[in-house]
């Protein structure tokens, strides 16, 4: 069989075929997943809240902007009633939709990042970098991290400021991303790491440190790609466990009244006694958002395990 | 069971304590300046000086002031809460741990045996009505914070129905003739916390079980017990779900850091005098002490608590007596 030498361009090309085909073959299988398209649909609804809130439902009210008098019930011109200040419902759930999903991205991001970097490095390195990492991370899982998470927020609140403001973001928001961040990496890390543990014993790795790589570039190169999908399907499921703690801490009064996200509208909800005047209106349309969220999070990141992780799939 | 395993899981748990007292040491010296400057915040200079050296601040960290800590909390003294007025830590937390443990006893317990059999029951028939349904509602709880769900039971059964109470452990200002109406009042106050509570377990443990029996189902040993002949109850009971229980004691032991997390909102939503209503109060009055015992005491439960169930499972799974 003859056949031309490939040049680069050809090279490049069938790289992006490549590629092409097997993000194709993704959204099939995916596609095929009717829970996980379900999940998709409904958090693309509350992303394009999230994107333009003022646009959907103009400003976010504040107590002196309020239009309408307090705890009224849904009528046409509050179509879900409005709050102890005479806020519109709607709005304040339009907005909290925006803070609540980026309080709840950026936490993501720092825990999967932490978990992602632990587990990779303990799993590749192994020896005594491995059982200390390992041993802070058993630590972590036992520990019950949402009650760290509780103590550490004031803690920090008070050590700098809750007026400050951190890379244009207030201070209450970055401290609330961290806590959540620092005390949820723990079963990503065990999770990746074991992933990474059987990555390092394939061929090319141990070709990579032959030709002289150094440990740094094959994590990143060899080991980090290779363990992309379980670090994707975590990510899902990571992002919704991050709006539940949220939301949780929240309620118990660690949010931020000028930045209501779903769970500081709850909170406000308890403390004026809503539940007990019988105004469902006040908590009943963030609570049927945080469970759309949190539900959809969950069926696309099994949805996505199973798609990704075609190891899993025999078994279920 | 092999000394070797207990051994072990003891020496494990002990060093997680001594972890937890560490970070509780370290959690509250990084407050701005020193606890002094929180509680003597308008003293002069001198007064405080003199405080510090009287509560030891004077001293360096390591190793004096740490020593002083660790010895303080062995003897049980987890100092004066800056809330209630000269009260001790220990002295509050002890008056307010009955009614959580009596609220999250109780719910763990229903949402066990109803969360087990359910998901038990899912699985085995997968794909049937029950699976479909139970599944779909399981979800939906194991998406919701166990505070909504309290909500919306006191809603619909307190303010609306007026069948329930909304809040407190017993009846304000109600003089009780006999102690048989003291707990029937206790019971009725008791009842929505309580469903709460289980409600939301419900959830976690059906789902949690339910896979378990769908892996069991696919081992071999299942296979064989079928090919024996056994009736699928008999196959259920004495191959299926053994082995589909071990799993289940470890997730319920890990699970338990979050139902703490759920346990605090239950109490603030039902106003339940317990360690979660007592956290938002220590909360919003920055009672460092009361936060760093309650810190304290429900991460050792914790701990504790993984103790006990890697100890059933001991004794459930022959293969790990070791």
């Amino acid at each position: 069989m003859t056949s031309a030498p490939l040049s680069a361009g050809d090279l490049r090309a069938e790289r992006i075929r490549l590629r092409l085909r097997g993000w194709v073959d993704f959204a099939r299988r995916f596609a095929r997943r009717r829970d996980g398209v379900a999940g998709v649909v409904v958090l693309l609804f509350f992303t394009l809240l999230a994107l333009f809130p003022t646009v959907l439902v103009g400003p976010l009210q504040t107590a002196t902007t309020a239009p309408g008098l307090p705890l009224e019930p849904p009528s046409l011109e509050f179509p879900l009633g409005t709050d102890d200040l005479g806020r519109s419902m709607l709005n304040l759930v339009v907005h909290g939709a925006r803070i609540s999903m980026v309080i709840g991205l950026l936490a993501t991001v720092v825990t999967v990042l932490l978990g992602a970097v632990i587990g990779i490095a303990s799993g590749y390195l192994g020896g005594r970098t491995d059982t200390v990492l390992m041993r802070i991370t058993d630590f972590f899982l036992v520990l019950p991290t949402f009650v760290l998470a509780l103590i550490l927020a004031p803690i920090i609140l008070d050590l700098i400021g809750s007026e400050g403001v951190i890379f244009g973001i207030p201070s209450t928001l970055v401290v609330i991303v961290v806590v959540i961040g620092v005390t949820s990496w723990a079963s990503t890390a065990r999770i990746i790491r074991s992933q990474a543990l059987s990555v390092k014993e394939r061929m090319f790795v141990a070709r990579a440190r032959v030709i002289g790589g150094s440990g740094a570039h094959i994590m990143w190169r060899h080991i980090m790609p290779n363990v992309l999908n379980l670090i994707v399907a975590n990510t899902v499921l990571v992002f919704a466990g991050a709006i539940l703690t949220e939301t949780t801490l929240s309620f118990i009064g660690l949010g931020d009244p000028l930045l209501p996200s779903w769970g500081v509208i709850l909170n406000s909800a308890q403390t004026s006694g809503a539940p007990g005047l019988g105004a469902w209106w006040y908590f009943v349309p963030p609570s049927v958002c945080i469970v759309l969220v949190v539900l959809a999070f969950t069926l696309v990141g099994g949805a996505l395990d199973d798609v990704l992780n075609p190891r899993m799939r025999a078994r279920r | 069971m092999g000394s070797r395993y207990l051994a072990r899981k003891i020496f494990q748990a002990i060093l997680t304590i001594a972890f937890i007292v560490l970070l509780n040491f370290v959690l509250f010296r990084m407050m701005p300046g020193s606890p002094d400057r929180v509680l003597a915040r308008n003293l002069p200079e001198a007064a405080r000086a003199e405080l510090r050296s009287r509560w030891g601040l004077d001293k360096p960290l390591i190793p004096d002031q740490l020593v002083a800590y660790v010895a303080a909390t062995a003897r049980g003294d987890l100092g004066a809460s800056f809330k209630f007025n000269g009260r001790t830590v220990v002295e509050v937390l002890s008056e307010r741990i009955w009614p959580t443990i009596i609220l999250f006893g109780l719910g763990e317990l229903i949402a066990i045996v109803v969360g087990l059999s359910l998901g038990a029951y899912s699985g085995w028939r997968r794909g049937g009505p029950i699976d479909y349904v139970g599944n779909g509602f399981s979800l939906v709880l194991y998406s919701m914070p166990y505070f909504v769900i309290g909500m919306i039971l006191l809603l619909v059964f307190a303010t609306g129905l007026g069948w329930f109470p909304t809040s407190g452990m017993f009846s304000l200002g109600h003089r009780f003739d006999s102690f048989p109406e003291q707990v029937a009042d206790f019971a009725w106050h008791l009842f929505l916390p309580l469903m709460t509570v289980a409600i939301g377990l419900i959830g976690q443990y059906s789902i949690l079980m339910r896979s378990s029996i769908i892996d069991t189902l696919t081992e071999d040993y299942v296979t064989t017990a079928r090919a024996k002949g056994l009736t699928d109850g008999r196959i259920l009971r004495s191959h299926a779900l053994p082995n589909a229980r071990l799993p289940a004691v470890t997730l319920i032991a890990i699970n338990l850091g979050y139902v703490i997390a759920g346990a605090i909102t239950v109490e603030v939503v039902f106003n339940w005098p317990g360690i979660g209503t007592l956290t938002v109060i220590a909360l919003n009055a920055r009672d460092y002490p009361m936060l760093q015992g309650i810190f304290l005491l429900l991460s050792i439960s914790v701990v504790l608590a993984n103790f006990a169930a890697d100890l059933v499972y001991g004794y459930l799974d022959p293969r790990v007596r070791t």
